[in-house]
């Protein structure tokens, strides 16, 4: 969740909310446009800042449609370390929005707690692509450098102790009162008023529906890991509240660890091997032009929902460059909904409601 | 194990779904097919040419006969050197997902590889081409699908396309205040200082000048 990117205006009736509306687009920065005088590699970076809390699973996402664009076959290796990859991502990035959730509800403790782990997990995605947040790693027919040595150990290490750590953030979380009283019957969503109104991800699991793309458009190799979709029960007819919305991103964390420690095993060509960037193990030879009329669509489960891409192929330099690039951001679709739910509930209770949906600016203004 | 849905199943889903949409608009010039994504899992989904004045028709029974309950994202494109018939592109993509309002303390559980017909997600990409025109216009479709509200609200903003009985249209990324008309992702308008020689020979910027200068911007 990030702060003060954006305004909710707010009509009360003396505590409680009557109408709401969102206001946007205070950091649109117009990769859309930017990305029309770019080639294929160069966009990469600028869809690693599109969500600076998840950078790999946005670049991922954006890869994906310049794949089907030029029609790349990936090797396996380079799915494996990408969906290793993202899943880190998801745990920094779910780690946030807990260190950013706690001090909205009361809870500071969350905050020095959650970016403590986090920093374990920037470490290892510092290792692959070379920075802290935005790590340019994906390439269009693989990723741009293999694994180092030693970093299966280390990631191994890392994720059981942090699958402990869970264990101590629910300890901390669930027995507290101030928690649960802030969460539990507030904000309200059925899941049909969602999936209508375009919300995704974490947010319609919450309310009891087994929905995810991973599995239902599936990209990489999630079907060849261990794992199963977190899925969390409402307890009301009123659909899922904040707590259900906090509970399924617990169990989203569990289940991507539980996914990162199966796939380093199955890894095809060893854990422990380094192969040299650009080897055919981890890079496909793509092309770099498009042809006028081709078109590229992805679909990935990104850490707040679904993020897409659609490219039509064919711009500058006789194909060099996509001729449009459309980005599809889960929040952006999401916010005008949240802001909606918040309606006939108390004024205190907005930064609750709000932060359990998880907003990024930075992916809703673009 | 993790599941998936199998190519299989996205084929029958897509060839169903085309099948019904070629019965009942293959008069009305609706052209759909089935295509295969090249990524991934090389999966199918459904690519149908909608004529614009038969697009609020086509939605309303994607959304109550075929099940697509699911507005994910909408495209406009400006084609200005496209030729008389093809200067405007609005792409909508619409998914179905398997998702009902669940009774408290349960859940669905989903297993991919059984879900049949309707209950296969699958996705649809919907193209209007709008000929060139100083004004485009599609009819909205904020009213069957909650989620194109703001994803039309986007496309005017950023490409101009105009969504006729659109309820409370405004700027949602430009600034409120942007000139009437001004639409960025249109091909008129060029990205400013992207010319490398000038950035060499004026490090600083002291000299630049924007190249739209003396135009609405």
């Amino acid at each position: 969740m990030t702060h003060g990117l954006w305004t909710l205006r707010v009509k009360v009736d003396g505590e409680t909310v009557v109408d709401t509306e969102a206001e946007l687009g205070y950091i649109h920065r117009g990769v859309e446009k930017i990305a029309e005088s770019r080639d294929f590699t160069q966009i990469t970076p600028y869809c690693d800042r599109l969500c600076y809390v998840s950078a790999m699973t946005w670049a991922n996402s954006y890869i994906y449609a310049a794949e089907d664009l030029l029609e790349v076959e990936v090797p396996e290796r380079a799915e494996y370390i990408r969906l290793i990859a993202a899943e880190c991502q998801r745990l920094a990035s779910h780690l946030m929005w807990l260190g950013a959730y706690g001090p909205d509800i009361g809870s500071l403790t969350l905050m020095t707690w959650c970016m403590r782990d986090r920093e374990m997990f920037l470490d290892l995605l510092q290792e692959l692509g070379g920075s802290r947040m935005h790590y340019n790693y994906p390439r269009v027919g693989g990723v741009k450098r293999d694994i180092p040595v030693g970093f299966a150990d280390r990631l191994v290490a890392k994720v059981k102790l942090f699958e402990h750590r869970i264990d101590e953030y629910e300890m901390l979380l669930d027995e507290s009162t101030i928690w649960l009283v802030r969460l539990q019957g507030v904000g309200y969503a059925k899941a049909e008023d969602m999936v209508n109104a375009g919300v995704s991800g974490p947010n319609i699991r919450a309310a009891g529906v087994n929905y995810d793309v991973r599995w239902a458009h599936p990209y990489s190799v999630y079907d060849q890991v261990d794992w199963e979709p977190a899925v969390e029960k409402p307890t009301s007819v009123k659909g899922a509240d904040c707590y259900d919305r906090y509970r399924v991103r617990m169990e989203e964390m569990r289940q991507s660890c539980r996914m990162i420690l199966d796939a380093i095993e199955k890894i095809p060509g060893g854990k422990n091997t380094n192969y040299a960037n650009g080897d055919e193990m981890i890079l496909a030879k793509a092309p770099t032009r498009a042809p006028e009329g081709a078109t590229g669509f992805s679909h990935y489960e990104c850490t707040r929902g679904a993020s897409q891409f659609y490219i039509q192929g064919g711009g500058d330099g006789r194909g060099k460059n996509p001729y449009r690039l459309s980005i599809r951001s889960p929040m952006f679709i999401t916010i005008p909904y949240v802001a909606k739910t918040m309606i006939g509930y108390k004024v205190a209770d907005i930064p609750a409601i709000m932060g359990s949906f998880d907003p990024c600016i930075g992916e809703t203004d673009r | 194990m993790g599941m998936r849905v199998t190519n299989e199943q996205a084929d029958m889903a897509a060839e169903d779904a085309v099948k019904k949409l070629s019965d009942r608009f293959g008069s009305a010039d609706v052209k759909a097919t089935v295509e295969h994504h090249a990524n991934a899992h090389k999966m199918a989904f459904v690519r149908a040419h909608v004529p614009a004045q038969h697009w609020t028709a086509v939605a309303k029974f994607l959304r109550f006969d075929a099940a697509v309950n699911y507005c994910s994202m909408v495209t406009g494109t400006h084609f200005p050197e496209g030729g008389a018939d093809r200067g405007w592109e609005v792409v909508y993509h619409l998914m179905r997902q398997p998702v009902t309002d669940q009774a408290p303390n349960t859940n669905t559980v989903h297993v991919a590889e059984s879900l049949r017909g309707d209950d296969i997600p699958l996705e649809f990409e919907v193209i209007l081409t709008l000929p060139q025109t100083e004004t485009p216009t599609v009819p909205s479709v904020q009213g069957i699908w909650v989620g194109a509200d703001w994803n039309e609200k986007e496309t005017w903003d950023l490409v101009g396309i105009r969504f006729e009985g659109h309820e409370n249209m405004h700027r949602v990324l430009n600034p409120h205040d942007s000139p009437e008309g001004f639409h960025p992702l249109q091909k008129q308008h060029k990205i400013r200082y992207h010319d490398f020689n000038e950035m060499y020979d004026d490090a600083q910027g002291f000299g630049r000048k924007p190249t739209d200068e003396g135009r609405v911007k």
